[in-house]
């Protein structure tokens, strides 16, 4: 069977590792600068803070004020910047949490709003769909900023036993679907065809544009069954 | 600090420059007093209200690195030959502007304040005089919105 981007099952293979091998290297780059490089600073800031109480001299005590000023500064930006890279609330909190608090940054950040509501009871989904699933929502949003030329987003959330569905609905600009070659809508798509789900983009012209995700959940338990079961094997 | 909006002065210095510049936006981004993000307060020739919403970083966006560098920044061709991302330029985006001249606001010597103004139409270099000009309205912004701010 051929994938949305019509790669062969070997390419696809390649493709899926592609992808898995990124995130790997996001997550521990994330990971590096909040545990490594932002521990390492905030030495160097309570280091700065105790030299700056014995230090007498006016002059040198403002200088290392400055200093320690910049660098809580810069470790602010490291914990942010990790955080961008990696949401470490996917792994902790789940996949709602998550995009919630991302709508948080990017309504402060594109100054659109977006009204996201939650139907059905919350399920829980392994990391890499997660990942996934947040990656496309992400693009989405990305592409809504860019383009769509609207204030508000409406996203929903549909829990069912077998199944999560998520539309992001725009009633902004619109575009031709035929008419475009967007490799973000692709990458889309081959991220949710590599997880077992699916991405089905549509739009018009003038009215809007609707994106429809869905995930199968019953493949997903029986993922995790099966990996449980390697697990209890080994 | 004091809702910029309600400042009579910044409000109507806004609109003067969108007059006499001709132009299709012109925004007041002010750093807020706790804490380093930078915030739009008030703007002319807006098409949107999206700017009341959107904070920026320091360092981020037009307004965060304008502030940061303390140096005027100048975009004559909007998404073309920049550094980043579109995404990086949310008041560009959420202005559809193409063009766009920003300068710092400086207050006791320090940069806190931006005053951008922008064109949505077709490439726009900012003429030597274009750029002296707006930089005059922002050392009259200084003055007039001095005691606002509180350092």
């Amino acid at each position: 069977m051929r994938n949305p981007m019509g790669l062969l099952p070997e390419k696809q293979e390649i493709s899926s590792y592609i992808i898995q091998s990124q995130e790997e290297e996001i997550k521990r780059i994330a990971l590096e600068l909040h545990e490594g490089v932002g521990q390492s600073l905030y030495s160097m800031f309570t280091g700065l803070q105790f030299i700056e109480a014995g230090v007498e001299q006016p002059h040198l005590k403002s200088y290392i004020k400055e200093m320690s000023q910049i660098m809580e500064k810069t470790i602010q930006e490291i914990r942010l910047l990790s955080v961008e890279l990696h949401p470490p609330t996917l792994t902790t909190l789940g996949l709602l949490p998550a995009i919630k608090s991302y709508v948080k940054l990017y309504t402060s950040t594109f100054g659109i709003e977006v009204d996201i509501k939650s139907i059905g009871e919350e399920r829980s989904i392994n990391e890499s769909s997660s990942i996934a699933i947040f990656r496309v929502c992400q693009e989405a949003l990305s592409n809504i900023a860019k383009y769509a030329d609207i204030s508000i987003v409406k996203m929903t959330f549909i829990w069912s036993e077998q199944s999560l569905q998520i539309n992001i609905q725009d009633y902004g600009r619109g575009f031709e679907i035929n008419e475009i070659q967007s490799f973000g809508i692709a990458a889309m798509k081959e991220r949710m065809f590599l997880t077992g789900g699916d991405c089905v983009v549509s739009s018009k012209i003038g009215e809007g544009t609707s994106i429809e995700i869905s995930l199968p959940l019953k493949v997903e338990e029986e993922q995790r069954g099966v990996n449980i079961d390697q697990n209890s094997a080994s | 600090m004091e809702e910029l909006k309600e400042c009579l002065i910044a409000v109507q210095t806004c609109s003067e420059v969108l007059e006499v510049m001709e132009a299709d936006f012109v925004g007041l981004a002010i750093q807020n007093e706790v804490g380093p993000d930078v915030r739009w307060h008030c703007a002319a020739g807006n098409i949107t209200d999206k700017y009341k919403r959107i904070t920026v970083r320091y360092g981020k966006g037009i307004a965060g690195r304008v502030i940061s560098s303390g140096s005027p920044m100048m975009i004559t061709s909007f998404p073309e030959n920049i550094l980043g991302k579109s995404t990086d330029y949310p008041i560009m985006l959420a202005e559809k502007l193409v063009s766009s001249f920003a300068v710092p606001l400086f207050f006791n010597g320090i940069p806190k304040g931006v005053l951008l103004v922008g064109h949505r139409n077709g490439i726009h270099k900012f003429s030597d005089e274009e750029q002296q000009h707006i930089k005059k309205y922002a050392l009259l912004l200084e003055e007039a919105i001095k005691s606002h701010i509180h350092l």
